[in-house]
């Protein structure tokens, strides 16, 4: 172990030399007192995959690393929809995960806030509506926010945070 | 006793002509044709000798209608509880939508006894993964059997690419599977040239395998970090996590992409090639640092070690591909030819075939996959962009991070009439339970990344 903390004193933290992007630093700091206002400091995301590439889970999961640390913000991914604020939508909403995704819905307690995430839901991207592709509409959910991208990298993930705590609130 | 020599099942499925059904069935010395009759199609399983073609023949029974015989699974694989009875890439059937039918319980493989007790798990996981559905049958912690259900992601890929331009088909095939997004691009170049007569260009060939070689380093880092941190080891998440990010971003340097989506064509431009160094010096040593600090921890290894076994018995017999295979101490490779050898390529091999292997063998492939990328590196080079292509059947191997990637294309009339492609988790999936046998339920997360299997390619 000691070489671990060597090298953690070492490394510092990653989080504040981010030389690959200065302007994420200032949209961090606004998400945070808008999570502080809003949600009373934690807002809490189920991610439902409905039929992706996996490559938007991926970029979610990216947000966890130590570059982004969404965690540090008050952002958490809940292991449950009853311990939910928002759905995190993203896929395409295929024929096999339709009633599973209304399923989450429900199960959420109100408020209940849904973001779709990526191109898919919306059908905006390569995928189009067919016999095994239904789209997020078609569960004539209220959806809150959208965000775009094939993949939308973390950095815009976090900047679509950011809006829909705006727009919405 | 003579020993007969079992092939290894690669893929079978089926295609239709104006007059028939066609099955093909793929092995790795010999192909198989069988024309079935359009009124009243039936097929003679080989499941009870090839395991693993269980799914493909369930498979092809929902896919067109074809009555499977002699098989012990007639469920339903691709169709759910609510999916109409439609055979969906029959010619006739050109609907667009799709209207729910009444629900038809699915039934679960489970084993029943005193005290023993049923653990439903997904589609819809705790963590931040693809949908997929894992049936446990428990004694107490011990798993006795799992059962498992997938194509929750199931898009209609094959369908939508009927009727498309080989061109145009790139931008669906690059999103079957998020991460082997370049594979899948490397298997449709790889066809694109086939059937335009096109000779493949050493120099853009060799960008081609480097990207496909950055693609399989990010993955694997990814499962470096995911894996111990199953076992409860987040440390190693944030560090590893770091150097995948560090990676995705030099591919969108390198690509433009963070997936590399878009990144294979017919032109490779100039590029800094000590960049490219540079990186990979710095990275190599951050990998050789995690090495040595990670194999330090006990408890990592306690949980590693002899979890999740597959022997190569087990793993020979189902066919497995890729790393699952290479860690139980079966050669093969689709990379393992004169051309990759050429420039650094080494088998990486484990032997037990338990968790640990698995790990180790993933950083193996890193230094190795580091290695290939420094001698592909190479000058700026084109090939012209082919229009016209000819009909006829084509076919193509890939090695993506988790295995040998095969892809099958038909074109009629200029168009794409069949598109199947198999991704290696097809396979990899149905050896899944064997691996659970001797291991506890709090158990299966590990062992299941220590595989990463993708839900979505196997899916389509
Ligand atoms: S939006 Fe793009 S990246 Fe995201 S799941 Fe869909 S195809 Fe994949």
């Amino acid at each position: 172990m000691i070489k671990f903390w060597q090298r953690r004193v070492e490394n510092s933290i990653v989080t504040r030399h981010l030389e690959f992007d200065k302007d994420l630093e200032d949209i961090k700091k606004e998400l945070k007192s808008k999570i502080a206002k809003k949600f009373a400091g934690s807002l809490a995301i189920r991610m439902v995959s409905s039929g992706s590439c996996n490559a938007c889970e991926a970029e979610c999961n990216a947000l966890s690393n130590p570059y982004y640390d969404l965690q540090r913000l008050g952002i958490h991914f809940v292991a449950s929809p009853r311990h939910a604020d928002v759905m995190l939508l993203s896929g395409v909403v295929s024929v096999n995960m339709y009633h599973h995704v209304l399923e989450v819905y429900h199960q959420m307690p109100q408020p209940a806030y849904i973001i779709t995430l990526g191109d898919c839901p919306l059908l905006e991207g390569v995928f189009k509506e067919n016999f095994a592709i239904k789209g997020a509409d078609s569960l004539k959910l209220p959806i809150s926010h959208h965000i775009r991208g094939c993949p939308p990298e973390p950095k815009e993930i976090i900047r679509g945070l950011l809006d829909f705590l705006e727009d919405f609130m | 006793m003579k020993q007969i020599k079992q092939h290894r099942l690669i893929a079978r499925f089926a295609v239709e002509n104006s007059d028939n059904f066609e099955v093909i069935t793929i092995f790795d010395d010999e192909i198989q044709r069988e024309k079935l009759d359009k009124q009243n199609p039936t097929l003679m399983s080989i499941s009870p000798k090839y395991t693993t073609a269980t799914w493909f023949e369930r498979k092809i029974k929902d896919d067109f209608g074809i009555k499977i015989e002699g098989s012990y699974d007639n469920r339903p694989l691709v169709h759910h509880e609510r999916f109409p009875t439609l055979n969906p890439l029959r010619k006739d059937f050109q609907d667009r939508s799709l209207k729910f039918d009444d629900f038809t319980p699915y039934k679960y493989e489970v084993v029943k006894g005193e005290g023993v007790f049923e653990v439903a798990v997904g589609p819809v996981h705790a963590g931040i993964i693809e949908p997929g559905h894992f049936q446990f049958s428990q004694e107490g912690e011990r798993i006795l059997h799992l059962d498992i259900r997938h194509f929750y992601t199931y898009r209609g890929i094959e369908k939508s690419l009927e009727n498309t331009s080989l061109l145009e088909a790139r931008e669906m095939i690059e999103r079957i599977s998020g991460n082997e997004s370049i594979a899948y691009q490397l298997a449709w170049f790889d066809i694109v040239l086939q059937a335009s007569g096109v000779e493949y260009d050493e120099k853009l060939k060799k960008y081609h395998c480097l990207l496909l070689e950055l693609e399989r380093v990010i993955d694997h880092l990814t499962d470096l970090g995911f894996i111990p941190n199953d076992a409860g080891f987040g440390a190693a998440l944030s560090f590893a996590s770091q150097l995948s990010e560090d990676t995705r971003v030099f591919l969108k340097e390198l690509c433009g992409h963070r997936f590399g989506f878009g990144s294979v064509g017919f032109e490779v431009k100039e590029y800094d090639k000590d960049r490219i160094l540079d990186f990979l010096n710095v990275l190599e040593e951050k990998v050789r640092w995690f090495e040595d600090w990670i194999v330090d921890i006990p408890s990592v290894w306690s949980r590693f070690d002899t979890t999740g076994t597959l022997n190569k018995q087990k793993a020979k017999k189902y066919g497995v591909l890729g790393v699952v295979a290479r860690a139980s101490g079966k050669r093969v490779d689709t990379r393992d030819n004169l051309f990759y050898k050429k420039h650094g390529f080494v088998l990486q091999n484990e032997t037990v075939g338990d968790v640990a292997s698995r790990f180790k063998l993933r950083i193996k492939e890193i230094y190795n996959s580091m290695r290939l990328i420094k001698n592909f590196i190479d000058e700026p080079s084109m090939v012209k962009k082919p229009v016209k292509f000819c009909d006829g059947e084509y076919m193509s191997f890939v090695e993506s991070s988790i295995g040998e990637l095969f892809v099958y294309v038909k074109l009629k009339d200029g168009v794409i009439d069949r598109f199947y492609a198999r991704d290696p988790s097809f396979i990899n999936w149905q050896a899944l339970y064997l691996m659970m046998k001797k291991d506890i339920i709090a158990d299966f997360p590990l062992i299941n990344k220590s595989c990463d299997l993708s839900y979505a390619g196997s899916d389509l």
